[in-house]
């Protein structure tokens, strides 16, 4: 397919095509690279959001898991979500890619757009929304296939016609995980250290190149010096995605985000503004404590 | 108790009484082994009248004694206190040797004397030529639409096993009415060698990680059984039997142990146990016959295994019931796998949790426990009754122990699949996978080794059951293997039952009921460790 094509050079390019032209009628803008100028389908949106979300609310059951989730998150950025246990930035994260339809009891009210399409709307197929937002797990989950398996998974299910090596090397080389594993392609995914199935599962996620990536925890199970290849791979990568990260590590959101969002018990975002703000001099008495652990 | 609270020094912290519960974990000890004790002495017992190894000369036992246990129990001795892996490698290269030997008795009986090689041929070409097709249409998955697919797939098989009747034939036809055919060896040559060679072959190419290896291997495979053919008269053994053993018992082993040979240089000391036990047993045997020592008069012998039930107890057999049998499972296997296993996915993967769901959870419960005797009645009523078929029949009795095995498989199934890791369903629908490419991808594949353990267990039930076949009609002796769906059947079980009951004189009780049912254990055995390998071997794997 043409729009696959890849620049030999220059990472940011290569991985900016569009898919599947049928998936194209889910999101009216697609392309990533022009995607702030050629918007006619604007609602609305801020010039650089890519995801806005308005007035969210979550229910399990009974359990009002988020209330009231505004805010919008920009392109080509990390965003951190911070908060204790229980506070609901995993939901939120699921709110993203609708992952929450999955859960019986779950319930969402509110808007969330991707690009200016509300992912809520009736003709929004909640899988095709997910072949463009990919997702990175909190514990590593490779598939108990090979490793070239599982880089192409997505390529397969989603029957995007494309040279698979080729995908592959560049997905394993954009996850830092290329020259550990090129000798051992056809190896159990399974085989590979904690560490290592995490960057598979980011290879595996990016091989399709999707809108966003969304990151559910992706270092908590990991030891320290995996937990910092991770962040530094977080990095890279938002050169050319969105990133969405929820983390429990302040440390680590100061680190490598560039906005932070700050969820607190109930399900509230207290705060959300640029990272070194949140930091240095946030407005929430609550959240200065939490950041300062005076409590959570 | 002597503490000193004053000065804060202990003496002595006393003692509690444990003798309740020291009772206590002996009476539970108790009551584990009360069944299995029962059941072991009444199995050494009939096993002892079946074999009756008392019956043999003296000399007969001193010397397998010397050429086979002693020698086993040096090596397994040393490899016990030495070097555990290797004893089990050892072990499980016997086992593999004894139950697939006895494996290749039932293909014999199925490929040579229930289904006419010539037949078999035809119907493996006739398979063949649509699967090929399907195999290239699955290469073009994503340019042909869904329906065609389908469509396509089902019109070649249809058109290859059915012809259009009139205007051509169907492929088996075609080929049982070829001028030239091969001698049936051959055909089992090619057939089951063939077979022998694709499984050693990928077998070897994958723990070598080689090709070329594997290709070499199959080709030996194939090579091997059809030289047993041919060097097989010589020795006075059948082309036909030779090829079957050779492919199904001696080939698989073969490689199973050449490659652990090869790959696993720390276990491999193990062989030196399996090559004890069939050296010592091949040399034990030409000793005796050299020495003429007479063996034990076991009832489970040759004749017995090859024959037809007779009028006097040392001369029936239970060959009819062996084959029954086998045809029984077949079709047992073939209606209760994918109807249970279609049930358990869409109760795991795709049905709602609502008032009708749980109905249906607690009432396959509920069937699982129903007496067989019950679907014996079900059976005769529907297949029999309602619609009209014949009593008795392959396809009524198997259709009848299908039944009832379902709910087992349905309930195994479900237990394997609800196995597969929850993020492993998460990872792919992430991934934007629908609900049938996450089933299709991820939930089967994993679940696959826990639902045929689970398979296997329920047809090891079905293969033990006695009631519903003479509630259906199944004829309690039968001189004549069932050659198709259509004809009627008996079963090892229902034989010895109609030995115990319509024969019963002091000599069917005490020749022919224990050897039957020392055959039914030891194939029912068979299938168990084929379920319990498969079920380690998957654990260990996760």
């Amino acid at each position: 397919m043409s729009q696959r094509d890849k620049a030999p050079e220059g990472e940011q390019q290569a991985m900016n095509g569009t898919e599947d032209p049928t998936n194209d009628e889910m999101l009216v803008e697609t392309d990533v690279s022009d995607g702030l100028s050629a918007s006619g389908n604007s609602v609305g949106r801020e010039a650089e959001t890519v995801i806005s979300s308005e007035n969210i609310n979550v229910w399990y059951g009974d359990d009002h898991a988020l209330t009231d989730i505004s805010m919008d998150i920009p392109e080509n950025s990390v965003t951190a979500m911070i908060g204790p246990s229980g506070c609901g930035k995993s939901t939120f994260l699921r709110c993203i890619n609708r992952m929450n339809d999955l859960i019986d009891v779950a319930r969402v009210e509110g808007g969330l757009t991707l690009r200016g399409k509300n992912v809520y709307d009736d003709d929004v197929d909640p899988v095709a929304l997910r072949r463009r937002v990919g997702m990175v797990f909190q514990k590593p989950n490779p598939f108990p296939k090979s490793i070239y398996e599982n880089v192409v998974y997505g390529l397969k299910i989603q029957g995007i016609d494309a040279d698979y090596d080729e995908v592959v090397e560049e997905s394993l080389k954009r996850a830092a995980l290329w020259d550990e594993v090129k000798d051992r392609l056809h190896e159990s995914g399974l085989d590979l250290s904690g560490g290592q199935q995490q960057r598979l599962c980011i290879a595996r996620a990016i091989a399709t190149d999707p809108e966003v990536l969304l990151m559910d925890e992706p270092a908590s199970a990991l030891d320290p010096v995996a937990t910092s290849q991770i962040e530094d791979l977080v990095e890279e990568l938002a050169e050319d995605y969105t990133v969405v990260i929820v983390t429990h590590n302040m440390q680590q959101a100061a680190r490598i985000s560039d906005k932070t969002a700050v969820f607190l018990t109930g399900g509230e975002l207290v705060e959300f503004d640029d990272t070194q703000k949140i930091f240095e001099n946030p407005e929430s008495q609550r959240v200065e404590d939490y950041i300062t652990g005076k409590f959570g | 108790m002597a503490t000193d609270t004053d000065s804060g020094y202990i003496d002595s912290f006393g003692q509690v009484s444990r003798t309740t519960g020291t009772v206590f974990r002996y009476l539970l000890l108790a009551a584990t082994m009360f069944g299995i004790v029962t059941l072991a002495v009444l199995l050494v017992y009939v096993a002892n009248d079946a074999i009756r190894p008392l019956t043999a000369d003296l000399g007969w036992h001193l010397t397998f004694f010397l050429t086979l246990v002693v020698p086993t129990t040096v090596v397994g001795g040393y490899l016990a206190r030495r070097n555990v892996p290797a004893l089990k490698l050892g072990g499980m290269v016997v086992g593999m040797l004894a139950v697939f030997l006895m494996f290749s008795g039932g293909v014999a009986i199925v490929f040579v004397d229930i289904i006419p090689p010539l037949t078999g041929l035809s119907y493996v070409v006739g398979l063949l030529v649509p699967a090929a097709l399907v195999v290239v249409l699955t290469k073009y998955e994503q340019q042909i639409p869904f329906t065609l697919r389908v469509a396509a797939t089902g019109a070649a098989f249809i058109l290859s096993l059915v012809g259009v009747p009139g205007y051509f034939h169907s492929i088996p036809e075609i080929v049982r009415q070829l001028p030239v055919v091969p001698a049936d060896w051959m055909i089992l040559t090619l057939v089951l060698g063939g077979v022998a060679a694709v499984v050693v072959g990928q077998y070897v190419a994958r723990i070598r990680e080689n090709t070329t290896a594997g290709l070499a291997a199959g080709a030996s495979a194939l090579l091997l059984t059809g030289l047993a053919a041919v060097v097989g008269p010589t020795l006075g053994v059948d082309a036909n039997a030779a090829a079957v053993v050779t492919s199904v018992a001696f080939v698989p082993t073969l490689a199973y142990a050449g490659g652990a040979a090869v790959t696993r240089e720390q276990e491999r000391i193990g062989l030196l146990l399996a090559a004890a036990v069939v050296v010592g047993s091949l040399v034990g045997a030409f000793a005796v016959d050299a020495l003429g020592f007479a063996g034990p008069q076991s009832w489970v012998d040759w004749q017995f295994l090859t024959s037809a039930h007779s009028g006097t107890a040392e001369n029936a057999g239970l060959y009819p019931a062996i084959g029954g049998s086998i045809l029984l499972m077949a079709t047992v296997a073939a209606l209760s796998f994918p109807l249970g296993v279609g049930a358990a996915v869409y109760l795991e993967e795709y049905a709602p949790d609502n008032a009708f769901s749980r109905f249906i959870d607690v009432n396959i419960s509920n069937l699982a426990g129903v007496p067989s005797v019950v679907y014996g009645l079900l059976g005769l009523g529907v297949f029999v009754t309602y619609l009209g078929q014949p009593t008795g029949t392959v396809l009524i009795g198997g259709a009848t122990l299908a039944l009832l095995i379902l709910p087992i498989v349905i309930i195994s199934s479900r237990e394997a699949i609800r196995a597969v890791p929850g993020d492993m369903r998460q990872a792919s629908y992430g991934m934007g996978a629908t609900r049938w490419q996450t089933v299709k991808n991820v939930v089967l594949p994993e679940a696959f080794p826990g639902i045929l353990t689970g398979t296997i267990l329920a047809l090891g039930r079905a293969i033990g059951e006695t009631a519903p076949l003479i509630m259906i009609g199944a004829p309690n002796v039968l001189f004549n293997l069932p050659t198709e769906l259509t004809s009627k059947v008996s079963a090892m079980p229902l034989q010895v039952y109609a030995w115990s009951s319509l024969f019963a004189s002091e000599d069917f009780y005490t020749k022919a009921v224990p050897a039957g049912v020392v055959v039914l254990l030891a194939v029912l055995l068979a299938m168990n460790s084929i379920a319990i390998v498969l079920r380690n071997k998957f654990e260990s794997e996760n």
